[in-house]
């Protein structure tokens, strides 16, 4: 009975936390399928833009902490602005070339890291908020993971918040259920599609500075994380918070069960692809909804 | 019974109800035998003048003999797979396995590899009716991804990071120059066949209704094409194709690892050769191939260490630049076939 307890609570807490790191890698890639409606295969580029930037303006002009992080925001917002001139916008309806595009733009960033910082260089980031351990019930787990999922709450939460009661919120999902009526009604359609690409760079940017201390730091992370957030988005129904909630949250627990209970962290990953091919077997559409952002 | 007829311009051969006739007339063959002969000649001038230029050529007709099949699979089923590399895995993790489990050579293998490609593609070829939009892209992204997993968990069979060595090699005469050259010649062979046999399937009355498919599923279902079997006809088909490449991967290089064909990397390298070549215009596949191949090599050569910065960026400019792909260039002169239009939203 006890040994029972002590495997729940392990599969809880650990659930928790990982849902919530997923949700703060998802969420971004999530918002860009609801509001753009496009499919974001480049997405795997802010990762390690995030990680290498940071690291590169600390190490190469010295810079503090703070004032690099500061320095990547500003990269990494002005590289978005160009993927969305330069691919998303100008080949919106030639797909093909779209995704292509994407692609080749996280190979490149991925190539570009790994060539002034290939892996042996041990990148690290001292972007821990608290060193140690926290022990919950019989269940042990770094204060860094915990702090990590309370923050992403948070995060989500001031995304629910901004998109339920503001102005600006309210013209981005009305812009996710019918561009041309949110036109009409005088939404401009383009400074949103520029905010949102901008806005959702900035739980993944939370998210890698948090997980950056304490998981593997290399070039080719990103796709690991790109993976991550396609699994969540569509098991949680494209671009529908809701649902994306619901769904980090259940790949979490499935990772939780094979790492705690089953004692396979190999088939952390393989379960959730199997996870999701089932739930899209009996659900097409995803958990949620797919037409609108909430 | 048969009968053949002798016409100005063409021979035609007819059998009961059916008729097949093949075009005589030198501007519509001269171009292809030319450039057949070209590419002919090219692994035995390369055998005295610079022999690593072989190596180059065949991993040119790999990516050729993969991306037309692709192309086919594009058209037939109307959407675009991101995931064929899901098939060179299963087919060269067959022949590795078989091969290294039974001494067996590439002969052996070879039917299974088939067999097997087969099989997977047709359990999942159901995709390619029940998977819409943007979860059919997911999916088929995910396949290979799923089976690299597969191939890191069981370890002790597929050696998931380290690959299977001691494969019956493709040729072995003793002589490494002359097997690099029966290999380029035999990878060509492989790829004009496969060229030869989907353009004369696209040509036929089947590739006008893959065309149909391809450009209204709706207009097709309309006027009585049956398209689920067409959809899986053509995706099994293609999947079978591109599953001999994989066996011929593992015979060449005689050791196999998922991690070098199942990334998303190498599927990136697939659908470019694809696209830059002429967006599934199966002429344009072999531009692309070769292409991309000799481009790889130049760059490696006299780039060295930034090799892997300035590729992807090239291929992301003639991308972005050349709206038919680099055979487009040559084909806006000559407008008569038909240009697939690729569909990723469906």
């Amino acid at each position: 009975m006890e040994m029972l307890v002590t495997y729940v609570q392990q599969v809880l807490i650990y659930g928790f936390v990982l849902g919530a790191i997923y949700l703060l890698i998802s969420l971004g890639f999530s918002l860009i399928c609801g509001v753009l409606r496009i499919f974001h295969l480049g997405y795997a580029y802010i990762f390690p833009v995030t990680v290498y930037c940071t690291w590169m303006f600390m190490k190469e002009f010295g810079w503090g902490l703070v004032s690099s992080m500061l320095g990547m925001v500003v990269i990494q917002f002005v590289l978005a602005w160009i993927i969305y001139i330069g691919i998303i916008k100008r080949y919106i309806e030639r797909e093909e070339i779209q995704l292509t595009g994407l692609l080749l733009v996280a190979l490149i960033v991925e190539q570009v890291a790994n060539y002034f910082y290939p892996i042996q260089e041990a990148v690290y980031l001292s972007t821990t908020l608290k060193e140690g351990t926290v022990t919950i019930g019989s269940v042990v787990i770094p204060w860094q993971l915990l702090l990590g999922g309370i923050i992403s709450l948070v995060m989500t939460g001031l995304f629910i918040l901004f998109f339920l009661k503001t102005k600006e919120g309210m013209a981005v999902r009305a812009i996710s259920q019918n561009i041309y009526t949110s036109e009409i009604v005088g939404i401009n359609v383009e400074v949103l599609y520029v905010f949102i690409m901008m806005v959702v760079l900035l739980p993944v940017i939370i998210g890698m500075l948090l997980v950056a201390p304490i998981w593997n730091v290399e070039p080719g992370m990103g796709w690991l994380y790109q993976t991550t957030a396609i699994l969540v988005a569509v098991l949680g129904g494209l671009g529908n918070i809701k649902g994306t909630i619901l769904a980090s949250f259940l790949i979490g627990l499935t990772h939780a069960v094979m790492c705690n209970i089953l004692g396979e962290p190999r088939f952390m990953n393989l379960s959730a692809l199997v996870l999701v091919m089932i739930i899209l077997v009996i659900r097409p559409q995803g958990l949620a909804r797919s037409e609108s952002i909430w | 019974m048969v009968d053949i007829e002798l016409k100005r311009e063409r021979i035609v051969i007819r059998y009961k109800d059916k008729k097949w006739d093949w075009i005589l007339e030198p501007r519509y063959w001269r171009n292809a035998i030319l450039w057949t002969l070209v590419l002919l000649i090219f692994p035995a001038v390369c055998y005295f003048v610079s022999p690593g230029l072989i190596n180059t050529m065949i991993n040119a007709n790999i990516y050729s003999a993969i991306a037309i099949p692709l192309g086919l699979m594009t058209i037939g089923t109307g959407r675009m797979n991101f995931g064929p590399n899901f098939y060179i895995g299963v087919g060269g993790y067959t022949a590795a396995l078989l091969s290294i489990a039974y001494g067996w050579g590439p002969l052996m293998t070879l039917p299974f590899a088939i067999f097997t490609s087969i099989v997977s593609a047709l359990v999942f070829s159901p995709l390619v009716i029940i998977a819409r939009g943007l979860y059919y892209v997911l999916l088929t992204l995910l396949l290979p991804l799923v089976f690299l997993e597969v191939t890191f968990i069981y370890s002790d069979t597929f050696k998931g990071d380290t690959g299977l060595f001691g494969i019956v090699p493709l040729v072995d005469t003793g002589n490494a120059k002359i097997n690099f050259l029966i290999v380029a010649y035999l990878s060509l062979t492989i790829m004009l066949v496969y060229l030869l046999a989907i353009n004369k399937i696209l040509k036929s009355r089947y590739g006008l209704i893959m065309a149909t498919i391809n450009d209204d599923e709706d207009v097709a279902h309309g006027i009585g094409v049956n398209i689920n079997k067409v959809k899986i006809i053509s995706f099994v088909a293609a999947s079978g194709m591109i599953g001999i490449m994989g066996w011929f991967y593992a015979h060449y290089f005689s050791s196999f690892a998922g991690i070098t064909y199942l990334p998303l990397t190498f599927m990136l390298k697939i659908l470019l050769v694809m696209m830059i070549g002429g967006r599934a215009q199966i002429f344009g596949c072999v531009v692309g191939g070769y292409f991309v191949a000799f481009l790889e090599t130049f760059l490696i050569r006299y780039l060295g260490p930034t090799q892997p910065i300035i590729f992807p960026v090239i291929l992301m400019i003639f991308l972005f630049t050349l709206p038919e792909g680099l055979f487009g260039i040559w084909r806006k002169r000559r407008y008569r076939e038909y240009l697939p239009t690729l569909h990723v939203r469906r």
